[in-house]
């Protein structure tokens, strides 16, 4: 091996080494008692599932799974699954490229409107894009006199587009989040050393940023799996569509076998990625020990590169907002609904929750990242693993859950916003988890090994170094799942306390009943107040760099 | 959050004062002007009179004189009630609330809004502890299955009888508003004579081959095909889905859209609940689009909505009060005028010259079995409909 090639694996080595590769520290036993305690509650809703398919005789549950059209609806899935990831790489991974290692101009103002498509509900994207792109759709209408057709929005490829478009920013920020700590000396000693930017990229930050790639792919796979809304207005069949009928007409039983079927699926996607994965997650997180960045020119590919960045931008925040502002200036059907009013506590409602939960779970999902990020051990990982159950059950199934549980079990807490919450912590743990992950990996153990010698008690320990430290991925994880807390629709539906609408309830509420014009102005209301918050969640970032 | 004001608090007293004055008058006479002068009796100002209640617009336009019990006529609401409120009609059917709360200071109600069927299914999960005393759907089915689940106590006698007998089967349920299943026709592309008179026929229709919609995820069209499976049976509906499929039908969400897209002359026909046609004709009053009715098949099917009171709830009295407002010449009226329903008691007509509930022909069948939906959703997914 040449001295070159030697000099860059041994920098690999020592990065590897440096940002805590698993095996070495382990976590205290009460923490592990904790990350398991978290889990099995966030697990426990699902044994609910179990009793409804039990209810189903054998026979015919055999004779449901095996049903042609269940079959198809099986593929459907797995093939929207593998497309929306697939195209959410090919979009996030260069983007954040870009918006990280190049000089891109405007880096900054990038950053932050190529990450914002993650505050648009996929739903509200896929009505925009309907309305925009479908047959008699604005764009449709334009054309029409100039006698050009476009090619139907609806089915797979618009279900893979659409959903793509709206949750690719997984796979930015992670991958992102990945880049910030990569230390970027390695590239440049690679680049001195003859190797152009592609065969640096390939063999130093590509095996460093890969993490990050699997965890935003996996929070981006398990979306499109659970996801209802955009298969059911883009027409596409999915796991999700059929659940959803079937529990809109008393086939819970039916409902649930689906639902565990597509539990399968989710532990066949979590098995394969550790087997052929990275192994390790990662999540996205501050980068707290990034040096200067080193800065690529892009040269002649600045345009090209600029024209990207404008088209996934046009597509994702201009068309879903000027179609909201023509439903908002358009005057809608006629009625005369005062029961469809607008108030402005609905938003203030939303965030109210919203911040709630992100705080839950950040909490919650501080000691399994923590044992997960210390470990390699089957356990830690069968605990990082089990968050995404909740993450892949559909809304809707968990709602009922809920509703079962509560009522029968707990009708203290029933249709109160702390039930509310727990179902967010459910649905959005594993996005805290991989965010806090990645910067507990980054504490140096011998930092607190450092701490103790000079008489820190563990707790005095974890309080003046870990949580200084883990504060910012901390801080990342819960503002993500805050956005996502936003948007989310079906277990809100179910779950909320009487007399409690958010935004998004409201959205539905109208929507329902053909209002679309009067959704406009919530939908504008939540995507501004989660850009303000992703605004923050990026500075946050931004001050670690 | 919705009884904010307190300037209403005048209409109620109006309200006592010309429930006291009415006291000598039978129901029916001349207790609230039926006409469209729109002026309260009595002191004239401030005061909700059936024009409150009335919605605006070009459908709704001489109105004929009504008749049935009015709200002046009922017991005062007074006290707390939980209403499960399903449906996409929610929202009108919230503001008819708040008018029950302006209208009386002492009444709070809590509505809590949800899918109709997701909202039977909680009620059902939620067995004995339900917190709800009223469950208020937009279909049969929904209340059908909480009816058949024994969360629904059975209705006093005099709350249902100015209903006809088939919108209160087993009186565990009363229907409050109809919902006529119709095929919305463009006028530019098809005439009414062009719509064969039962739906069986559709799919052997020359004029609407590759030219109809439909809305199979949609409830209120699993309602329809459900209807047709009991009518027709299971071979001969499979048969039908199957000739739709291959006549070219092409699908939407929903049949709001599925109307909106006949009047765009996007297809010349549909299958959609009426009021939708009603609520497009109403926004856009040049849109050349019409509605037909089968006759005495799956495709005349009336659904309603409907109100149960939930077995458990401590507010009995209150709930079968609330139920019997329903019922009145004014929420009839408001359904008929602002949702486009079909009113529930003979003494209000429907609007938008649509034929009266009597003058259509719809079959005859136990609306509470549209409830038994699974046989339809595995008969859809086999033939791949779903």
């Amino acid at each position: 091996m040449s001295r070159e090639g030697s000099d860059i694996v041994a920098a690999v080595d020592g990065l590897r080494e440096r940002i805590g590769w698993p095996g070495r520290y382990e976590s205290h036993p009460l923490v592990t008692a904790a990350a398991i305690l978290v889990a099995v509650t966030v697990i426990s809703p699902l044994l609910w599932l179990g009793l409804r398919a039990a209810a189903v005789g054998p026979s015919e549950a055999l004779s449901i799974l095996t049903a042609p059209s269940t079959v198809q609806v099986f593929t459907n899935s797995l093939a929207l699954v593998a497309s929306v990831t697939a195209l959410s790489v090919a979009l996030g991974v260069p983007l954040a490229v870009l918006t990280v290692l190049t000089d891109l101009p405007f880096r900054r103002f990038w950053t932050v409107v190529l990450a914002l498509p993650l505050v648009v509900p996929s739903y509200l994207g896929a009505f925009a894009f309907v309305s925009a792109f479908g047959p008699h759709g604005t764009l449709a209408e334009l054309l029409s006199p100039l006698g050009v057709t476009i090619p139907t929005i609806y089915g797979f490829q618009g279900a893979t587009l659409v959903l793509a478009l709206f949750v690719y920013p997984y796979v930015f920020l992670t991958t992102r989040a990945s880049l910030l700590s990569f230390d970027s000396k390695q590239l440049e000693a690679a680049q001195t050393l003859n190797h152009d930017f592609r065969s640096a990229f390939r063999r130093i930050v590509l095996p460093q940023i890969a993490p990050g790639v699997t965890a935003g792919a996996l929070l981006v796979a398990f979306y499109a799996l659970s996801d209802f809304g955009t298969p059911a207005i883009m027409h596409f069949d999915t796991f999700t569509r059929v659940i959803y009928v079937q529990y809109n007409n008393f086939g819970r039983g039916t409902a649930s076998l689906l639902s565990i079927q597509l539990l399968a699926v989710t532990a066949l996607v979590l098995f394969l990625e550790s087997r052929f994965g990275s192994g390790t997650g990662s999540g996205y997180g501050g980068g707290v020990t990034k040096t200067d960045s080193t800065v690529t020119s892009l040269g002649w590919a600045k345009a090209p590169a600029l024209l990207f960045c404008t088209a996934v931008v046009a597509l994702t925040l201009v068309v879903p907002v000027a179609i909201f502002g023509m439903w908002l200036l358009r005057s809608g059907p006629g009625y005369a609904g005062g029961g469809f009013a607008f108030e402005w506590s609905f938003a203030i409602n939303s965030v109210y929750v919203a911040a709630i939960a992100a705080a839950a779970t950040g909490l919650a999902a501080l000691p399994i990242a923590y044992v997960s990020a210390r470990s390699n051990s089957p356990l830690a990982r069968l605990l990082d693993r089990s968050t995404y159950v909740g993450y892949a059950v559909p809304g809707i199934v968990l709602g009922l859950a809920l509703v079962f549980l509560g009522a029968n079990y707990l009708p203290w807490l029933y249709q109160t916003l702390p039930l509310l919450v727990f179902a967010y912590v459910v649905r959005f743990l594993p996005q805290a988890v991989g965010a806090t992950h990645s910067s507990v990996l980054q504490v140096d153990s011998e930092l607190l090994g450092a701490a103790r010698t000079l008489g820190e008690t563990p707790q005095g320990a974890f309080r003046r170094v870990t949580l200084p430290l883990i504060a910012p991925g901390l801080v990342a994880g819960a503002a993500l799942v805050f956005l996502t807390t936003m948007k989310e629709l079906p277990a809100t539906l179910i779950l909320h306390p009487t007399g409690f609408t958010t935004l998004v309830t409201y959205i539905w509420r109208v929507q329902e009943a053909g209002y679309y014009g009067r959704a406009a102005l919530p939908a504008l209301v939540l995507v501004a107040v989660s850009a303000l918050s992703m605004i923050l969640l990026l500075r946050q970032e931004g001050d670690n760099a | 959050m919705d009884d904010d004001s307190s300037s209403y608090l005048r209409r109620r007293r109006f309200l006592a004062t010309g429930a006291a004055a009415l006291s000598g008058a039978l129901a029916g006479c001349n207790g609230l002007p039926g006409g469209s002068s729109g002026g309260g009796g009595g002191d004239g100002s401030g005061t909700i009179t059936l024009s409150s209640f009335r919605g605006s617009g070009p459908l709704v336009e001489g109105r004929a004189s009504l008749s049935g019990t009015r709200i002046a006529d009922l017991p005062d609401l007074s006290g707390e009630l939980t209403v499960y409120l399903g449906g996409g009609e929610g929202g009108l059917y919230r503001e008819l609330l708040s008018m029950f709360s302006q209208l009386y200071p002492d009444f709070t109600v809590r509505p809590r809004e949800g899918g109709t069927a997701q909202l039977a299914n909680t009620i059902i999960e939620e067995g004995e502890n339900s917190p709800a005393d009223v469950f208020w759907a937009v279909d049969a089915g929904s209340l059908g299955a909480v009816a058949e689940a024994d969360m629904a106590t059975t209705l006093s006698s005099d709350v249902v009888e100015s209903v006809p007998q088939e919108f209160h089967p087993t009186d565990q349920w009363v229907g409050t508003a109809g919902r006529a299943r119709s095929v919305p026709y463009n006028t530019n592309e098809l005439s009414a004579s062009d719509i064969p008179d039962t739906v069986m026929d559709f799919p052997d229709t020359p004029a609407l081959q590759g030219a109809m919609g439909w809305a199979p995820t949609y409830g209120a069209f699993q309602a329809f095909v459900t209807a047709m499976r009991l009518i027709e049976g299971e071979s001969a509906t499979r048969q039908w889905l199957q000739s739709m499929l291959d006549s070219g039908v092409t699908e939407y969400p929903d049949e709001f859209l599925t109307s909106n897209a006949v009047a765009d002359g996007e297809i010349s026909a549909g299958f959609a609940n009426h009021y939708y046609a009603l609520r497009v004709r109403s926004a856009r009053t040049d849109a050349p689009l019409d509605l037909a009715f089968t006759s005495g098949d799956a495709g005349a099917l009336i659904n309603v909505a409907g109100a149960a009171v939930i077995q458990g709830t401590d507010q009995q009295e209150l709930a079968e009060n609330f139920v019997r407002h329903l019922l009145t010449v004014e929420a009839q009226e408001f359904f008929a005028t602002r949702t486009f329903a079909y009113p529930m008691i003979p003494g209000v007509p429907p609007v938008g010259g649509l034929p009266s509930i009597d003058e259509l022909n719809p079959p005859s069948i136990d609306l509470q079995e549209l409830s038994n939906v699974e046989p339809t959703l595995q008969l859809m997914r086999d033939v791949g409909v779903l």
